[in-house]
């Protein structure tokens, strides 16, 4: 079949007034579950599954998928607003979306993101609709030892965070590891420093640990500073795109940043996260203002948000042609399918193509409807700014207990993230990076679980330079730790990426 | 005097609120559904279809919270210590169960009220559909010519899986225990021809097959399956293993019996209807109905099964 007359096809069944509004949903459900501190999007859409029984399968992925492309972006209006990253995947636009928005203003700094987003998302969106096969075979290429290399190159991009402050960065990211290691190990289900705690048993939750650290930690830092300093917005949070000049600017960080996040989403075991943190890692290297990242430089901000939405339409070719989910939200989308009796998988390319191509036409038509959500929302969110930031601190709060608790219906995490918060506001006020540890927190088991099964079935530590996409993965990263503990020549040392900035 | 009335206030009010409460029609809100695997796996899938079935039968809602982590174990001791009034639910499998056998966490069948074992499925084995081997005696014999080159797909250690490689170890064909613990990678690997056999069940891998991408060559058992009657039953090479996974619906042990009665009979009423039967009939796992005290000698049963078979094909799961 002709794939242009196909899309065509699926591009008129996408553009039914139900599903339009089904998707406008589902993206402002995403985009507002995304951006408030400690509601996750993935939360949201395993809580929507319940609402998409009664809806077409076509429907029921336009809702989802939505907020999928949503939620990915979602995140990034806290972090640049707030400084609190609204999922982890919007950790790294924190780093220099919130220094951006203090320097040239909110609404320069949300347009940057939301254009850099849309770019990465539409063009992951047309890999999808015309490149899924080859993608597929190139998932199928990964296995344990590449996830494994592929986990490794984000845990050595956090060495770009870490600049000009790299022993305390490291002392962070190990300390993140070691409590990411607590609980039952990933291969034989052995209690790690545990203590005998029951509450520990289960793990320390990395969703539970970057609410703590972020947005409690914020919240208490916000208490203690001078009441009322510098809390509220300034300026309106407007945003809009950005000239076609500006995007020409960026252009460098935004294709970087797409390219990476592309190929990260189609990778099983890799997801936005991961893309977001490996795009602003490469990014500050490759950058020429690299050396003053941090500090609120515009391509900072756009690699990361590129890569972070390139990853939503990548992720989707393995889920549906091979029915195997590469990311959280992936998966749930997957649940739907089979939950109305579509089975993913290479034969609905033959057998169902116009309910594939509708949902391709879908994720293109979400990640431009995206704009018009997000500066909604946006706007929204600015609103809410101007108030007191007393009641506006104290909802945080609230979000976040309510955050911690539905990571996994557990009344110890809320316990255990109020304590992260206390830690994360101790770590402020004495300078230490917080960053670091939140991402080993997230990093540390994935890499140790996949080293693990890596070794059981390869039986050798040499597997990792044998095999050839994983040696290729390890050099780089290699090559990446090498280049970034050399001085930089021409820029001059940019400060460190503080979560704490309004002191 | 005045704090007197109060206690004895207090307490008339609580008398009476605990009367209602034993007066209380059963179910009269939100049964909670916990599945102990994540969204996408089979139990994800009990527990979903369960849900809806449940909440047309017991005119409540019944919301579906995935607890997952140790073998489905973390979500299993959160119904296992849950207020035992009924209104929390949990799917167990088989394969928690083996872990239990296998040493892992600490909770036993006495733990639980059984509701109802609601499906069964064998446990086979599949190769891509253009592998090098062919059928299951190639199988067997390349693993015999070079042990501990073949590297089977498993879910992790401590699972049926583990046993049945340790098993087929045990008989002379020795192959690797490749583990992973989600299904993603697992058929990732399998597709992508970094495993050479998968170990898993038909109704999981069903879209593979039905593409023609995966081929089943053994079913574990000493009877072939009525659905694959062209795919032997390793009792026709003398291995006698028999691991179903299987899976049911459980509650806290102390829900008192009119309560576990009303679920059970819920649960029945579910596995009636024709949603149901196409559900079970695709995923290849139908059983015959179950009450709560033949669910619990089944579930026994299994236990000791796995027991004793882990004893016979060599002790240690951990190795």
């Amino acid at each position: 079949m002709d794939a242009l007359a196909s899309v065509y096809g699926g591009m008129m069944a996408a553009l039914q007034p139900l599903n339009l509004v089904v998707l406008f949903m589902g993206l402002l459900v995403g985009v507002l579950a995304g951006a408030l501190p400690g509601i996750s999007f993935v939360n949201a859409m395993a809580l929507s599954l319940p609402f998409t029984y009664l809806m077409s399968p076509l429907v029921a992925m336009a809702f989802l998928g939505g907020i999928y492309v949503g939620g990915v972006f979602g995140g990034s209006i806290c972090s640049i607003l707030l400084n609190i990253p609204g999922d982890p995947d919007s950790v790294p636009s924190c780093w220099d979306g919130y220094p951006l928005s203090k320097k040239k203003g909110s609404v320069y700094a949300l347009s940057v993101a939301i254009t850099a987003s849309a770019i990465g998302g539409l063009v992951s969106a047309l890999i999808l609709t015309f490149a899924a096969p080859p993608f597929a075979r190139f998932a199928l290429s990964f296995d344990q030892p590449e996830f494994f290399a592929a986990t490794l190159l984000g845990l050595v991009s956090v060495l770009a965070v870490c600049r000009g402050k790299l022993l305390v960065g490291l002392i962070s990211l190990f300390t993140g590891i070691t409590l990411g290691s607590v609980g039952a190990d990933p291969l034989y289900g052995v209690q790690r420093l545990t203590f005998d705690v029951p509450m520990l048993e289960n793990g320390i939750d990395f969703v539970v640990v970057m609410i703590g650290i972020f947005a409690i930690g914020e919240v208490l830092e916000a208490c203690s500073a001078r009441v009322g300093a510098d809390l509220r917005v300034k300026d309106s949070a407007r945003m809009g795109l950005l000239s076609l000049r500006d995007i020409w600017k960026l252009r460098g960080s935004i294709s970087r940043g797409t390219g990476i996040g592309c190929i990260i989403g189609t990778i099983p075991g890799g997801g936005a996260a991961i893309g977001a943190l490996v795009a602003y890692g490469i990014e500050r290297q490759v950058n020429r203002q690299g050396g003053q990242f941090g500090t609120g430089v515009a391509d900072g901000l756009a690699a990361p948000e590129a890569s972070k939405n390139a990853t939503t339409g990548t992720a989707l070719i393995p889920m549906l042609t091979l029915g195997i989910p590469s990311s959280a939200g992936s998966a749930i989308m997957l649940a739907a399918l089979v939950l109305h009796n579509v089975q993913p998988g290479p034969l609905l390319f033959t057998k169902q193509p116009e309910l594939l191509y509708t949902i391709f036409a879908s994720f293109l038509l979400a990640n431009v409807f995206m704009i018009i959500v997000s500066m909604a929302v946006a706007r929204g969110f600015g609103l809410v700014m101007k108030t007191n930031p007393t009641i506006l601190y104290a909802f945080i709060l609230v979000l976040s207990l309510i955050g911690a608790f539905a990571v996994r219906n557990n009344m110890a995490d809320v316990i255990v993230c109020v304590g992260f918060g206390i830690v994360g506001y101790l770590m402020q006020r004495f300078q230490f990076p917080t960053a670091p540890l939140v991402l080993g927190v997230i990093l540390g088991p994935l890499a140790e679980g996949y080293f693990m099964t890596s070794i059981a079935n390869y039986g050798t530590l040499t597997v990792f330079f044998t095999r050839p996409v994983a040696a290729v993965i390890i050099s780089v990263a290699l090559l990446f730790v090498v280049w970034s503990l050399l001085p930089k020549r021409s820029a001059s040392e940019g400060p460190m990426p503080q979560q704490a900035s309004n002191g | 005097m005045r704090r007197t009335t109060f206690i004895a206030g207090m307490a008339a009010i609580f008398a009476w609120c605990s009367v209602a409460s034993a007066q209380e029609k059963f179910p009269s809100r939100p049964i909670d559904m916990i599945v102990n695997f994540g969204p996408g796996g089979g139990a994800d899938q009990l527990g979903r279809i369960a849900s809806q079935l449940l909440e047309r039968i017991l005119s409540v809602p019944v919301p579906v919270s995935n607890i997952v982590g140790a073998s489905g174990n973390t979500g299993l001791a959160k119904v296992a210590s849950a207020q035992p009034d009924g209104y929390t639910v949990g799917v167990i499998t088989g394969l928690s169960i083996s872990s239990w056998a296998a040493g892992m966490g600490r909770l036993s069948v006495n733990d639980f009220a059984y509701l109802g074992v609601v499906q069964s499925s064998p446990s086979m084995l599949f190769v891509v559909i253009d592998s090098p081997v062919k059928n299951y005696q190639q199988l067997l014999d390349a693993a015999k010519a070079s042990p501990g080159k073949l590297k089977v797909a498993t879910a992790g250690f401590g699972t049926l899986d583990d046993f049945a490689v340790k098993y087929l170890a045990k008989k002379g064909f020795a192959m690797v225990n490749a583990p992973y613990a989600k299904p993603a990678e697992r058929y990732t690997s399998i597709l992508g021809k970094h495993t050479d056999v998968l170990f898993e069940e038909p109704g999981d891998v069903a879209q593979f097959l039905a593409a023609k991408q995966m081929r089943p060559i053994v079913v574990f058992g000493d009877k072939r399956h009525p659905e694959f009657p062209d795919v032997p039953a390793s009792g026709e090479f003398d291995q006698h293993v028999d691991l179903p996974n299987w899976r049911a619906l459980v509650a806290s042990p102390n829900v008192p019996k009119d309560r576990v009665d009303a679920l059970s009979a819920g649960i029945a009423k579910m596995t009636d209807t024709a949603e149901w039967k196409k559900f079970c009939s695709e995923t290849y796992t139908c059983i015959t109905k179950m009450n709560p005290a033949d669910s619990k000698k089944f579930v026994q049963k299994n236990y000791d099964d796995a027991v004793a078979f882990l004893k016979e094909s060599g002790g240690d799961p951990k190795k």
